[in-house]
Parts: structure tokens; C-alpha cells; sequence
């Protein structure tokens, strides 16, 4: 309990800045996002067309008139800027240690190595939530002017839900990371390379039909907003593929750390 | 300006500038691989979309590249590549100078018989050289990419010469700005959150006010200043956002000299 306590709170600051950041991001996005909606002369154009080419583009589902399609829009943004806290959360609290020469005295302490990595996990997890929370919260702020309806709120709550899954997958990794590598100082970068290059498998995968299989193999494409708008529920193979990873991640980081030799 | 420091300060980069390099050399050869097939494709899209109204194009943040067009997809990929390099010029402008403090390696390089000036010089030379050489890899691997890849198709020169410098713009930017806020914050206990944050958090507001069109971001983010859509659509700079770009780098730089050499350094107790 007291690792957990001090663990919070050394990660308020950064956990302060993350939501500060991501509520301006979702601010400056709902100031633009007031030019587009329901304008007239696009809402027209896109009557105009076929309900097949629309879809085939994925059009609706990014239609930056309606609260839905901007909110589509951003969230691959809120899924990048969570996973990359969330890495960063995971990997820190377990490296930092090492880093700041404290690894001895909280190893000293009387409690097993399961427990501190239990504690930190669980102060990483309870950081995730409270981000996810604010920004759920600094969305639905944004929202309120545009009056919106049943199904918007639905989508949204969908789009949190993925958001925090692509955190907890995140966070898996980073404490898996930082239990795991013996050069501590690698642990945050390593988990910065495994992010980027997610996402640019995502990119790719999105780009060319023959690379589809990327897609298994890029959390950011497990929950694709365009794929959420249209089935409006979280896809279960890929919900059991995440359970899968974070499973083996958070054993793996068990195993590791009760084993390992400690840098002084 | 000091051979010893230079040397060293290279040496102990090397091994990341190779990873770098490696990892970019991939992400070129990967993304621009899809090209061959993805223009066929493209072309059709093009042409059904030269049909839609600019105003909705502009919506969809359509109008910007033509992908169908060689140029048009490398600036496409070049982003990332961009992404990653901001991130790495980052790395080393936040490390420069704080990495000798947290490892307790700063009062002994201070007790040698060289000036604070000198030691900052070499070591941003010998940063400056290892961001060099990363961008030299890529220079020869987006000419031979696209020789593999390109199918022959004609492509200006000029205009690629001028994205590929870009990257020596962009990247002495992140060094710069990095070494100032690591020397105008009190610590740096790790670096890569700081990079990653500038990195990303300026690459997000740069993609932003892509989508949502006309905006006043661009005036900060390094990724406007250096849009390679822009590069692509005018054949040149914009030139008021580049020359923001590099005004900020040199007050980057200057104000780190000032700080430096004034730098109260902890010693090892």
C-alpha cells in the first residue's frame, strides 16, 4: 500500500501534463471542428452520393459535419497518446529505480518483489484510468454545445473503451520492458521503437490490401475507428488477441523480476 | 573545440546512430515497397476524386498529395521518416549536455583544461556529425529505394533534394530545442519521455492542423515549417515558417551557451 501511495504520487506530474495536453488537443479540435459542423453546401455533396462509394471510402464514418466523424477523426490520436503514456508509465516506474540508485532500499524493504511490482502496476493502472477518464470527460465537455444524440454517446463510450484497451496493452509491454531488460536506461526507448513501429504497420496496413495480415500485429488496428463507427461494438478475436498480450506480459514481467540481478 | 571530447562523444553515439539509420533504412524500404501496386490504385481514386469538389477534399485533408505520383507518396512516408528523426535529434539534444549530470560524469569533464564553450562545441559537433550521418544513409537508400521501386517514373530532382535537406533543418531544430530545455529545466532524469514528448506532441499538432485545415498551429510546429506536402505542391520552402524554423534554432543555441556556461553543475558528494 505504501509503495503503491508513493508510486501515484511521484507520477502526478506526468500523469498532470498528460491530461493537460490531451485537453487542449481535444479543445483546439472542437474550436475547428465549429467551422465544419453541419455545414450546408457539404452536407449536399454528400447526399449527392452513393451510400456504397461513402462507405467505401469510410467517409461516413470520418464525416467531419456530424460529432461522430470528427470524434473518429481523433481518436487515433487519443489511442497514440495513451499508448505512448501508458508504455512510459509502465516502463518508468520499474527502470527509475535502477536509474535513481533506489532499487536497494525498496528491495530492503519487507515485501516480496511480486508485491512492489504488483504495487507499481497497479499505481501505472490507476493513472491510465484517471487518463482515459479525463479525457471521456474533456470530450464530452467539448461535445455539449452540438446537442448530441444517444448513438454519439455510444460511439464515444466505444472509443474509450478501445482507448483504454490500447493502454492496457501498452502498459503491459512497458512493465514487461523494464522488468526484463538488464540495461535499464533502454527499457523507455524500446517501448517508444515497439509503439512507432505499431503504428506504422497500422499506416501500411491501411495502405495496401495485401499487407492486411499486418493488422495482427498492431494494437492501433485492433480498434480502428472507422471499423467501431460501423459495428459499434469491439471486435471479441481482437479483444482475446489484447487479453492474450497483456496476460503474457504481465506473467512474463512477474517471472523476470523475481529473477533478476539488479543493477547497483 | 576539443578532438578528445569529439571522439569520444561520437564514439558513444555510434552504436545508436547505427540502430538508427538501420531502422530508417527499413521504414523506407518498407513503405515505399507498396508504391508499385498502391499507384495503380491511387490513380483510380485520383482520377474519381478530380471529380469531387475542392471543398470537400480539403475537408478530408484530401487535396494535399497526389499519391499516385512518385514524389506524392515519398512525402507521404517521408512524414514518418520525419517523426523518427525529430525524435532522435531530440534524444541527443536532450542528452547533451544532461547525461553527464545524471551520470556523475559532469564535474570530471568540467575538471579538464578545456573552456564550458569548447566542451558544449564539440560535443553539439559531434552530435551535428552523427545526425549527419543518419541522413546520409537515408539520402543513399531514397535513391536507391526508389530506384528499385520507382519503375521509372519521372520525378523532380530538385524538389527531392530540397525534402531530403529538409531533414538536416529539421533535425538541428530538435537538437537545439532539446539542449535548451534540458539546460532550462533543473534535471533531466531520462531523457526519452522529453523527446518523445516534444517529438510526438509536435508531430500531432502538425498532423492536426492538417485535418482540420487552415490554423494557426503552424506557426509552432517544426513539421509545418518543413511540410514536405508543401515542399512537393510549390518546389520550394515556404519560406517565412523555414526561416521561423531556423530563428528559433539559433536562439536555441544561443540561450544554451548562455545557460551553459553559468550552469551551477552538481558534483559527486
Amino acid at each position: 500500500m505504501n509503495i503503491f501511495l508513493r508510486e501515484l504520487k511521484a507520477n502526478l506530474k506526468s500523469l498532470l501534463i498528460w491530461c493537460g495536453v490531451i485537453l487542449l488537443m481535444v479543445l483546439v479540435g472542437a474550436a475547428k471542428f465549429s467551422a465544419y459542423y453541419n455545414d450546408a453546401s457539404m452536407l449536399a455533396i454528400l447526399d449527392s452520393f452513393p451510400d456504397a462509394i461513402l462507405d467505401a471510402m469510410s467517409i461516413r464514418a470520418f464525416n467531419l459535419t456530424t460529432l461522430s466523424g470528427f470524434f473518429g477523426l481523433m481518436f487515433i490520436y487519443f489511442a497514440l497518446m495513451g499508448g505512448i503514456a501508458a508504455a512510459m508509465w509502465g516502463s518508468d516506474s520499474i527502470s527509475k529505480e535502477e536509474r535513481d540508485k533506489t532499487v536497494e532500499f525498496s528491495l530492503a524493504l519487507p515485501v516480496s518483489r511480486s508485491r512492489v511490482v504488483t504495487a507499481k502496476m497497479l499505481a501505472a493502472l490507476v493513472n491510465s484510468i484517471v487518463f482515459v477518464l479525463v479525457t471521456w470527460g474533456g470530450s464530452l465537455a467539448a461535445a455539449r454545445p452540438y446537442n448530441p444524440d444517444q448513438a454519439f454517446y455510444n460511439y464515444l463510450r466505444l472509443e474509450m473503451t478501445a482507448m483504454f484497451m490500447i493502454e492496457l496493452i501498452f502498459l503491459a509491454l512497458g512493465l514487461l520492458l523494464g522488468c526484463a531488460m538488464k540495461r535499464y536506461k533502454l527499457s523507455g526507448s524500446t517501448a517508444v521503437w515497439i509503439i512507432l513501429t505499431t503504428y506504422f504497420l497500422s499506416v501500411a496496413a491501411s495502405l495496401q490490401k495485401d499487407l492486411d495480415f499486418l493488422k495482427y500485429f498492431s494494437p492501433f488496428k485492433y480498434f480502428d475507428a472507422a471499423e467501431l463507427f460501423r459495428e459499434m461494438k469491439l471486435d471479441a478475436t481482437y479483444l482475446l488477441i489484447s487479453a492474450g498480450i497483456i496476460f503474457v506480459c504481465v506473467a512474463a514481467a512477474y517471472w523476470t523480476y523475481n529473477r533478476r540481478d539488479l543493477y547497483i | 573545440m576539443s578532438a578528445t571530447i569529439f571522439v569520444h562523444e561520437f564514439r558513444a553515439r555510434l552504436k545508436s546512430v547505427i540502430i538508427w539509420s538501420a531502422s530508417l533504412t527499413a521504414l523506407v524500404i518498407f513503405l515505399f515497397s507498396i508504391y508499385p501496386s498502391f499507384s495503380e490504385e491511387a490513380a483510380l481514386i485520383q482520377q474519381m476524386m478530380s471529380r469531387f469538389p475542392p471543398a470537400l477534399l480539403e475537408a478530408f485533408g484530401m487535396n494535399k498529395l497526389d499519391l499516385s505520383s512518385l514524389l506524392g507518396f515519398f512525402g507521404f512516408l517521408f512524414v514518418f521518416v520525419q517523426l523518427c528523426l525529430a525524435i532522435q535529434a531530440g534524444n541527443y539534444g536532450f542528452g547533451l549536455v544532461s547525461i553527464e549530470e545524471s551520470e556523475l560524469t559532469a564535474d570530471f569533464l568540467l575538471s579538464k583544461p578545456v573552456s564550458r564553450t569548447q566542451a558544449l562545441a564539440s560535443k553539439l559537433l559531434a552530435a551535428l556529425s552523427s545526425l549527419l550521418l543518419t541522413e546520409l544513409v537515408i539520402w543513399a537508400d531514397t535513391y536507391i529505394t526508389i530506384g528499385l521501386f520507382g519503375g521509372g517514373r519521372e520525378y523532380s530532382a530538385s524538389t527531392l533534394i530540397l525534402i531530403l535537406v529538409s531533414m538536416t533543418i529539421l533535425q538541428l531544430f530538435f537538437l537545439s530545442v532539446g539542449l535548451v530545455i534540458s539546460l532550462l529545466v533543473r534535471r533531466v532524469r531520462n531523457v526519452t519521455p522529453y523527446s518523445l514528448g516534444l517529438g510526438f506532441g509536435t508531430y500531432v499538432l502538425a498532423a492536426f492542423s492538417g485535418i482540420l485545415g487552415e490554423a494557426k498551429l503552424e506557426y509552432i510546429t517544426p513539421f509545418k515549417h518543413l511540410d514536405p506536402s508543401y515542399i512537393i505542391k510549390n518546389g520550394a520552402y515556404d519560406t517565412p515558417l523555414a526561416l521561423i524554423n531556423g530563428a528559433v534554432t539559433l536562439i536555441a543555441l544561443g540561450v544554451s551557451y548562455w545557460r551553459y556556461i553559468r550552469r551551477d553543475i552538481p558534483a559527486v558528494s
